[in-house]
């Protein structure tokens, strides 16, 4: 029985006959190995190694110019004691649920809207997704101009007769400014997402909750959210999950300050490793970033199991 | 207050909210479009002028001569459509051989690419960067593209959609003799074409929209693409919001077609972004 299994099971022998002596079905076998192996080898050059890297990397203190040298915990212990890298992990848990809590409802809500039968539905839902395809530059130049003292936010906010605010050069609000943008950035993309699951609800568990005279609040919280549930938590983990890769827009909108006020983690990874030429600490700090995202993730994709999702 | 009074009072609601939202969500566009054809006196200018009185047409050649930036959409495109062709390739090889395939370390190879989305940029960036630099790639065109030449997120995609093809197909063509790469590329991606238009998309926006990958890889001006090219007028000549919004408008206008072209297969792609799973 030449089956896959005696193919890889056969040891060393087996691997060196040729493709036209193989059996059928572990000459399949090997076809569908190689489709994958491109790749499986550029995910590992350029994924799993940078990975093990950085793990190794963070013991050492190394600037890109002379050899590394061994610092043991070194880098860490530096982290541990540094100010500035407590404030931007706080500065990034921050961004990340400021941003993405308000983006599960707002965005729910758009989606909502956008379900409903209106005139001109397509021509609304085009113009509501036309903000999808436009660049983070060059959104984060736009904002930087709406921001500006004597920008368009702060002329409607003086006409409301709130005053002017200097957004991005005071600490108490350069962070939610960014935020802002970012949940305005959201919503149309988790928008498109819940909409699509939406879309997917068969439109008879309405009617057939209709004809049993179910109002329209009842259908939201008996058959919506329940159906909904998998695209809910799927938006709950990728909105956290992109959230917490925010740079751009510190870089080119505040550099991180006032006062490290925006310095999110990869701008902390970032200046460390290309400004200060620390690689070992950059490097820490990837590491620390990383086993937060990871634990995160863990959390959530377990949150997903029960919620019912394989 | 009847049914009636408070159905029509919801649908009223449902209105105002609709094009509140869409003021919202598109306001800062029609601003940077006006500042970009007012003088530079104008653009603060009290009360609101929501339109120029003169369009000034000559701040687009005017600002764009304020850095290459011929060179930057240019390397913006090659490196865009580069990683997009590496990807619509790769990403729909790997899907087809862990969709139709059995082999044993299947399962092992889809748990290993999945679990690469955890890693994004941000995070390895310092040994992405010592890896590129072992290639010699830092600051060349190369080193823009290849690290990002396969996306897990297409693999994912793409092993979904070709999952939901019959094997039939494959089948009656291995029948006929075909070769499996014959398959590939002869059945396999001729049936793939909404799956392919959608990741297509996806990664080109990526790549247009990319930042800090170039900003740390591409140090010399003939290296440099769209978004650094922005970025780095905007820290010369930060006052002159008039012709950096210019500029921002140029960078939006190749999207902006590609969307109004294709906004269905962008619209379904970020919708297949949400299959859950």
């Amino acid at each position: 029985m030449r089956s896959e299994t005696s193919a890889r099971v056969g040891g060393v022998r087996r691997w060196i006959t040729w493709p036209g002596r193989l059996s059928y079905r572990s000459r399949l076998a090997w076809a569908g190995f190689f489709f994958v192996l491109p790749a499986l080898i550029h995910l590992a050059i350029f994924k799993f190694y940078p990975l093990v890297e950085a793990l190794l990397l963070s013991f050492y203190r190394y600037d890109l110019i002379s050899p590394p040298v061994f610092n043991g915990l070194g880098n860490y212990y530096a982290l541990w004691n540094n100010p500035l890298f407590h404030q931007s992990f706080w500065v990034s848990v921050k961004y990340m649920f400021g941003v993405s809590i308000p983006e599960w409802f707002l965005a729910l809500g758009l989606a909502l809207l956008l379900n409903r039968a209106m005139p001109g539905r397509p021509v609304i839902r085009l113009a509501y997704f036309f903000p999808i395809a436009m660049s983070q530059i060059v959104v984060a130049m736009v904002w930087k101009f709406m921001y500006h003292p004597y920008g368009l936010v702060n002329t409607i906010l003086d006409f409301l007769g709130v005053g002017r605010i200097n957004w991005l050069s005071t600490e108490e609000t350069a962070l939610p400014a960014l935020i802002a943008i970012g949940i305005w950035r959201g919503i149309p993309l988790f928008g498109v997402i819940y909409l699509a699951g939406l879309q997917a609800i068969p439109k008879d568990y309405h009617e057939a909750a209709m004809m049993d005279g179910a109002g329209a609040f009842q259908r939201f919280i008996h058959i919506t959210i329940p159906l909904l549930l998998p695209t809910i938590l799927f938006v709950m983990v990728i909105s956290l999950l992109s959230a917490v890769k925010v740079f751009l827009n510190p870089l080119v909108m505040t550099e991180g300050g006032p006062n490290g006020t925006t310095r999110v983690l990869p701008y902390f990874i970032y200046e460390t490793g290309f400004a200060y030429f620390r690689m070992g600490e950059a490097a820490a700090a990837s590491m620390v970033l990383f086993v937060f995202v990871f634990g995160l993730t863990l959390v959530l994709l377990r949150l997903l199991r029960r919620g019912g999702v394989q | 207050m009847n049914k009636k009074t408070l159905m029509r009072w919801g649908g009223w609601t449902v209105t105002v909210l609709t094009v509140l939202g869409l003021g919202v969500m598109l306001l800062p566009y029609f601003w940077m479009v006006s500042s970009s054809l007012k003088t530079g006196a104008e653009v603060f200018e009290l009360p609101i002028r929501w339109i120029p009185g003169k369009p000034q047409w000559e701040n687009y050649p005017a600002a764009l001569s304020r850095g290459a930036f011929g060179t930057y959409f240019w390397n913006s495109g090659v490196v865009s459509v580069a990683v997009t062709a590496a990807n619509i390739l790769f990403c729909s090889l790997a899907g087809y051989g862990l969709a139709k395939f059995r082999f044993s370390m299947r399962e092992l190879s889809f748990r290993f690419i999945l679990s690469t989305l955890m890693l994004p940029l941000e995070i390895v960036l310092v040994p992405t960067f010592i890896v590129v630099q072992q290639l010699g790639m830092v600051n060349t065109l190369a080193g823009l593209i290849v690290p990002l030449a396969v996306d897990a997120f297409g693999i994912f995609l793409m092993r979904q959609f070709i999952k939901d093809l019959p094997d039939s197909l494959i089948e009656a063509a291995r029948l006929d003799g075909c070769s499996e790469f014959g398959i590939f590329w002869r059945i396999i991606l001729p049936n793939c074409k909404p799956a392919l238009g959608a990741l297509a998309l996806l990664e080109f926006r990526d790549s247009w929209d990319q930042f800090l990958w170039p900003y740390i890889v591409a140090a010399s001006d003939s290296i440099k693409t769209f978004p650094l090219g922005l970025a780095q007028m905007e820290g010369i000549d930060s006052a002159a919001y008039h012709e950096i919004m210019a500029v921002a408008v140029v960078g939006m206008i190749p999207m902006a077609i590609l969307f109004l072209f294709f906004q269905r297969a962008f619209v379904r792609g970020i919708a297949l972004s949400g299959l859950k799973e």
